[in-house]
């Protein structure tokens, strides 16, 4: 047992180590002079040589590569020249924002898709899997953003059900006392129901907008998943012996298909919690995404780096929680390897 | 024979493994299909747009009339015009233009170059097989917008660059999925036989393995049309790819950012339309090829 623990976080730090090492060469290689970008157009020769000693970029690549990582290691990250502050101060500011975000859209697109497609594959009415396959195809292929758009101009603009793209919360709240970050969670703690409400509904189209094509995607998955192995011999075998509908489904055919989905869930629940680019853009939300495009942007390699490195992180973490939730599902996963 | 199929009953329509009717033809598949034919009409449709739209359409997609600015939709502007009084819909067919042009581009070149790494990897073996796809995992390592974002700006914006990186990023999905159709290829007897009577390397790769992957590429190619598309949209909507008055769908979407809260919905919502028209038709077809084609469904999605 411990040697299967050892060998899975060997392989996660080489993970993670692989692709910090990536983003510090991918973003050195590309042409475009950040002193430049921080000094102007306007900036002597000289000024120039001076702000790259200061920022270290006269130095050899592996030399900046040591020093980069040291600094991820004692905490400091580097400076964000676009946003004018640390990269730590930046990230831990607005890293809550999009989780808080990722999770909540994560939730729907899950809970929903799981659910769809149980009622797809188990009820046996074509027009409703028919809307299920129409809509999973329309969550793929609409620009997530110009959704969000749409989704405001109506809710917000024609209805006036939901308020407009004002961030985490109206402009006449204030937020919670800080306990986890996440808004929702603290105001439920603080026992402030107006704050929640505020919080709930601002998350609300965000997290509809940025599930929609991770609920398409799982959607599909787990639906083609089911019709597949609905139709495999030992379905067949232990419906010939009698045994019900619903508890072949149950014990035989669900635990069978839904592990690709579960695969595929921990991925894009990585994708999410490290921000959107796009909807957070589009809300308004002061997540980290936002930060990002400005800082690819401006070629400000420090953010872009720690970027990187975080989606890397939660991508490895939520893979390994994959695993461990594998084990569960599937006995096979829980024997160790003959060998 | 009636067999028990468990539970799912008679749906089937995606289901790799639904038997199939046998047809006649490409165009009695297509016909009996009406997803497909839906899909099929309405990427031709665009394409014919893109073609001989700008041709036919009066108006001058770039053509400033400050008079005429924010009208709503009316027989002379279909879609309405915009800030400046240019014409949304001659905007529209440009911008089919540019979007229809750019995912061929990407889909052609980036298939090219990772189905070529993969089959190279995956006949060659050894440190070969194990360089090739390390700097795939490398490719893959970024998430693949800011990937294309970082080498957008990195090379100077503009749609060339945009297309560039977007390829860059699709790269690894095809050379993963040729590298193991290959391998799986290479184990068949039929590869031993043609080893057996004589045949070198290259003879066997072109001749015996190549031909079979080609299906499995074009799956993917079909796939990651949708994905090109949606990417550029998406660059465009952060300022990179076109430049300011090229009528870029994502752009156009910037553009109408400002006025969907004011009422003037037309700007942003028709090329977000247009979009959602030729990703979800590609997504169909390629759907479709891939139950068609590749009925174990070995594919990965992008």
């Amino acid at each position: 047992m411990f040697r299967v623990v050892a060998s899975k976080i060997l392989g996660a730090s080489v993970a993670v180590f692989g692709a910090s090492l990536v983003a510090f060469v991918f973003m050195r290689v590309f042409p475009g002079n950040p002193a430049r970008l921080i000094l102007g157009p306007l900036a002597s020769e000289q000024a120039i040589k001076e702000q790259e000693r200061a920022m270290g970029l006269d130095q050899p690549l592996w030399v900046q590569y040591w020093r980069y990582i040291k600094g991820v290691f004692s905490g400091n990250w580097g400076f964000a020249y676009s946003a004018g502050d640390s990269v730590k101060h930046e990230v831990i500011a607005r890293l809550p924002a999009s989780a808080e975000l990722g999770l909540y859209a994560f939730l729907f697109a899950f809970v929903l898709a799981v659910l769809l497609a149980l009622v797809a594959t188990y009820r046996r009415r074509p027009v409703v899997d028919g809307v299920i396959r129409a809509v999973s195809f329309f969550g793929l292929g609409t620009p997530p953003f110009w959704f969000g758009l749409i989704a405001l101009l109506l809710f917000s603009q024609v209805w006036h059900v939901f308020p407009g793209p004002d961030g985490r919360l109206g402009p006449n709240t204030l937020p919670p006392p800080t306990y986890t970050h996440f808004y929702t969670i603290d105001a439920l703690i603080a026992g402030q129901w107006a704050t929640l409400g505020d919080a709930f509904m601002h998350i609300l189209l965000p997290a509809l907008t940025l599930g929609l094509a991770p609920f398409a995607y799982l959607v599909r998955l787990l639906r083609a998943n089911l019709l597949d192995v609905s139709r495999e011999n030992f379905i067949v075998v232990v419906r010939s012996k009698g045994l019900g509908r619903w508890s072949a489904f149950q014990h035989h055919a669900l635990p069978n298909a839904f592990l690709p989905t579960l695969t595929a869930g921990g991925l894009l629940l990585a994708q999410l919690l490290a921000g959107s680019v796009l909807v957070e853009k589009v809300f308004n939300w002061p997540g980290i995404g936002a930060l990002v495009v400005d800082s690819i942007l401006r070629q400000d390699y420090a953010v872009v780096q720690t970027f990187v490195l975080l989606s890397a992180i939660a991508y490895v973490v939520v893979n390994a929680l994959v695993d461990v939730l594998y084990g569960v599902i599937d006995p096979r996963v829980r024997i160790p390897m003959a060998r | 024979m009636e067999v028990p199929d468990g539970f799912a009953g008679e749906l089937g329509g995606d289901v790799s493994s639904h038997p199939r009717r046998r047809v006649s033809g490409m165009l009695g598949f297509v016909a009996r299909d009406p997803a497909l034919l839906v899909a099929g009409a309405t990427l031709t449709l665009l394409v014919l747009l893109a073609l001989f739209g700008p041709l036919a359409w009066p108006n001058d997609p770039l053509g400033i009339d400050v008079g005429a600015s924010l009208e709503a939709p009316s027989w002379a502007h279909p879609m309405g015009t915009d800030s400046v009084g240019r014409d949304v819909f001659a905007r529209f067919l440009e911008g089919a233009r540019i979007s229809l042009a750019v995912g061929s581009l990407v889909v052609v070149v980036g298939a090219l170059i990772g189905g070529f790494a993969g089959v190279v990897a995956g006949a060659t073996g050894g440190w070969v097989d194990g360089l090739v796809m390390r700097v795939m995992d490398a490719i893959l390592a970024f998430p693949p917008l800011i990937l294309a974002m970082a080498v957008s700006v990195g090379l100077g914006t503009g749609l060339k660059t945009a297309g560039l990186g977007i390829m860059l990023t699709t790269i690894p999905y095809y050379a993963r999925l040729l590298r193991s159709e290959v391998l799986r290829i290479r184990a068949l007897p039929f590869i031993e036989a043609a080893h057996a009577l004589g045949a070198r390397r290259m003879r066997i790769m072109l001749r015996h393995i190549v031909p079979h992957v080609v299906s499995t590429l074009l799956i993917q190619a079909a796939a990651v049309f949708g994905y090109a598309i949606l990417t550029l949209a998406a660059l465009g909507f952060v300022g990179l790819g076109a430049r300011v008055p090229t009528p870029e769908w994502g752009a156009m979407i910037t553009d109408g950012l400002q006025y969907f809260l004011t009422g003037q919905w037309w700007i942003g919502v028709f090329p977000g339309i247009g979009v959602l028209l030729a990703v979800t038709a590609a997504n169909v077809i390629a759907d479709r090829a891939r139950d068609i084609l590749d009925p174990r469904g070995r594919y990965a999605h992008v």
